[in-house]
């Protein structure tokens, strides 16, 4: 089994977000986390390597900051990582982020594509299908379960109100969702090795892609402008012992704002 | 005329809220008088569901095909962009489920088109139109427009009202997506209903939620109940539903549900981003916490600092009282 994993690296959900005096760029604090979501992608990948070997493959597209998600997850067990590192890949939306990517997958055999469910900076939950689309595969979105066999994989996914099994033919692509597994902590053997491991690298060259396709002017969507959220009101701390207050805040809810 | 599709959805014996929240965006450009529109309805399609999307809008598409029996991402796409490029759609317009989101952008793909995805407002009337979405967990709004049509967009659920319905039904008409066997290779081979019925946390109007305050999983009877008073959707934090207190499908914030309900009641919850993340653009909040200091009343319209083991049944029982129950 060959697995290829989409991992993103992205500011810590805590870093300081500002907008530029521009009001189309952000000045983001230089806090850096791989996203939450592909942590649960690489494990399961390793889960899958370790049942039926072969190798794990992990693709980044970004800077050479997004480097340490590549080692994080050579240091979690991947064997292999490769950045996509361009300045014409640069703030590509959706469609242009999976372009390049399934390039880039399609370079070698595969089996199994592993991506997180969505990216939490810029929250969109589009590359993964759109991969699966561009490389004419199916996908299973938001994966709770997954178990392979016999160039076929069985995947449990929550559905509102419940639970659905799946059935899906290999080469597929599968989102993971939180409840798939737990992403173990890379031994200090691994980060050793992770430090040492060459990263390769590819271009828009490399992947047979003009500069045109990719990145902010290979986008079907663009950012006309940043604006901050509307700012909520100060709290209003509504006062007395808990039984007072409780009474006044169903006045409130029911009689002032009307929500009930 | 540019035409609009929205792709509507179902539940229970009605269409979405979120659908007809569209529908009613979209009657509102038809009345400008340069829009066409029609609801886009895939696979297995109840008579009374028809009945009433047929109140919201002019035509009705119902879009058939074996493939369409059961949801698959693949067969979805294919058939919604099928239609799409069949009538030469401008826009294409649904809410941001679950579902929507998992096969829209392949729709996006197939048409080589971008998304705009989980948009919480629009700039109907500027040229090109415009679409605000939340980034970064809602700490940043970006305008987004498109360069490439049709323009699809997904909305949270609650960004948009549902308008009054119309005194005429529709038309009604069928298109036959014409997969060809074979090119679906998802299949779908068990569903399991749990809490079949319960309106989802996205979608809901009202939701009452829980954290380690609760202390213990059994305690959350006191959420549920006030949850039951007034008929809202029960949430909890991710400390929560890594204790096993709760389900995963009841976590609210940046690893689990993004929500949008008029009013959010949160006790025992101290506020953390990640869980405010996933809640910022609830209209109201009153958060019920013991220490005054505690983050979520930053986040809050109206705080109860106090204990909830006596705040949440003083609360119930006025509200029994108030409603009659
Ligand atoms: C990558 C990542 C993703 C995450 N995603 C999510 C997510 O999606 N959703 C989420 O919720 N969290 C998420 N978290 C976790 C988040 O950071 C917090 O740890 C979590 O939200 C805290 O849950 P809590 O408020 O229930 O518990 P606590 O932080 O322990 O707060 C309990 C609160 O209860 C109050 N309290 C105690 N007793 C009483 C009482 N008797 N009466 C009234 N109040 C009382 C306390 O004052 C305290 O404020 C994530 C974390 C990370 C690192
Ligand atoms: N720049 C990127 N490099 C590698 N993988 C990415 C990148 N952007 C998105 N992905 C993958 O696609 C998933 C969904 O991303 P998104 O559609 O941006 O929310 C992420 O969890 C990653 O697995």
């Amino acid at each position: 089994m060959n697995v290829v994993v989409l991992v993103k690296q992205i500011p810590d959900p805590e870093a300081l977000v500002a907008i530029g005096g521009d009001g189309v760029s952000l000045d983001i604090e230089q806090k850096f986390a791989m996203n939450l979501f592909d942590e649960f992608a690489i494990e399961e990948a390793l889960r899958i390597k370790a049942k039926h070997a072969g190798k794990v493959k992990v693709i980044t597209l970004g800077s050479r900051k997004a480097i340490e998600a590549l080692r994080t997850g050579i240091a979690m067990g991947a064997d292999e990582a490769v950045l996509l590192e361009d300045e014409a890949f640069l703030a590509g939306d959706g469609y242009a982020t999976a372009l390049v990517l399934s390039r880039a997958i399609a370079k070698e055999p595969f089996d199994i594509i592993l991506c997180g469910r969505q990216a939490i900076d810029d929250d969109r939950g589009e590359v993964g299908p759109m991969v699966a689309q561009f490389l004419g595969l199916p996908h299973v979105g938001g994966i709770l379960k997954l178990d392979v066999a016999d160039g076929r994989a069985v995947a449990e996914v929550a559905v509102e109100g419940g639970k659905e099994t799946v059935e899906v033919q290999l080469p597929a692509l599968f989102t993971a969702q939180k409840g798939l597994n737990e992403p173990r902590v890379p031994l200090i053997t691994g980060v050793m090795r992770a430090m040492k491991a060459q990263i390769a690298r590819a271009t828009a060259a490399d992947l047979g892609l003009a500069t045109a396709q990719a990145g902010r002017p290979g986008s079907k969507v663009k950012v006309v402008q940043y604006s901050p959220p509307k700012k909520k009101p100060a709290v209003q701390i509504i006062p007395g012992a808990p039984r007072e207050a409780a009474i006044e805040a169903v006045r409130i809810l029911m009689d002032v704002e009307r929500v009930l | 005329m540019d035409k609009i599709l929205v792709f509507v959805e179902a539940k229970g014996d009605g269409p979405r809220k979120v659908s007809l929240e569209l529908l009613s965006e979209g009657l509102k450009l038809v009345g400008s008088g340069q829009f066409s529109m029609e609801a886009v309805f895939l696979g297995k399609l109840p008579g009374t569901v028809k009945g009433k999307i047929l109140h919201y809008t002019e035509k009705l598409i119902h879009v058939t095909d074996p493939a369409l029996e059961n949801y698959t991402a693949e067969g979805y796409a294919m058939a919604l962009a099928g239609y799409a490029r069949e009538t030469g759609a401008k826009m294409i317009l649904a809410g941001a489920t679950q579902r929507a989101r998992d096969f829209l952008p392949r729709v996006a793909v197939l048409l080589q088109t971008g998304i705009a995805s989980d948009v919480t407002g629009a700039n109907w009337d500027s040229n090109p139109m415009t679409f605000i979405r939340p980034m970064y967990g809602g700490r940043v709004l970006a305008e987004v427009s498109f360069s490439a049509y049709p323009a699809i967009v997904t909305a949270r659920p609650n960004s948009f009202g549902v308008g009054a319905s119309l005194a005429q039904k529709g038309e009604f008409a069928e298109f036959q997506a014409g997969i060809s066997p074979g090119q679906v290779k998802t299949s779908v081979i068990k569903r399991e209903e749990t809490t079949l019925g319960k309106v989802d946390l996205t979608e809901a109007d009202l939701i009452v939620a829980g954290g380690r305050g609760l202390k213990a999983a059994e305690n959350f009877r006191l959420i549920e109940e006030l949850a039951r008073t007034i008929g809202a959707t029960v949430g909890a934090t991710r400390a929560v539903v890594d204790a096993k207190w709760r389900d995963q499908a009841d976590q609210v914030g940046k690893s689990g549900k993004t929500v949008s309900p008029k009013l959010y009641m949160g006790a025992g919850i101290s506020g953390a981003i990640h869980h405010i993340m996933g809640m910022d653009t609830a209209k109201v909040v009153l958060a019920i916490n013991n220490d005054p200091h505690a983050i979520i009343f930053n986040y809050a319209n109206y705080g109860i600092v106090g204990d909830l083991f006596e705040v949440l049944p003083a609360m119930t029982e006025e509200l029994r009282n108030r409603l009659g129950k």
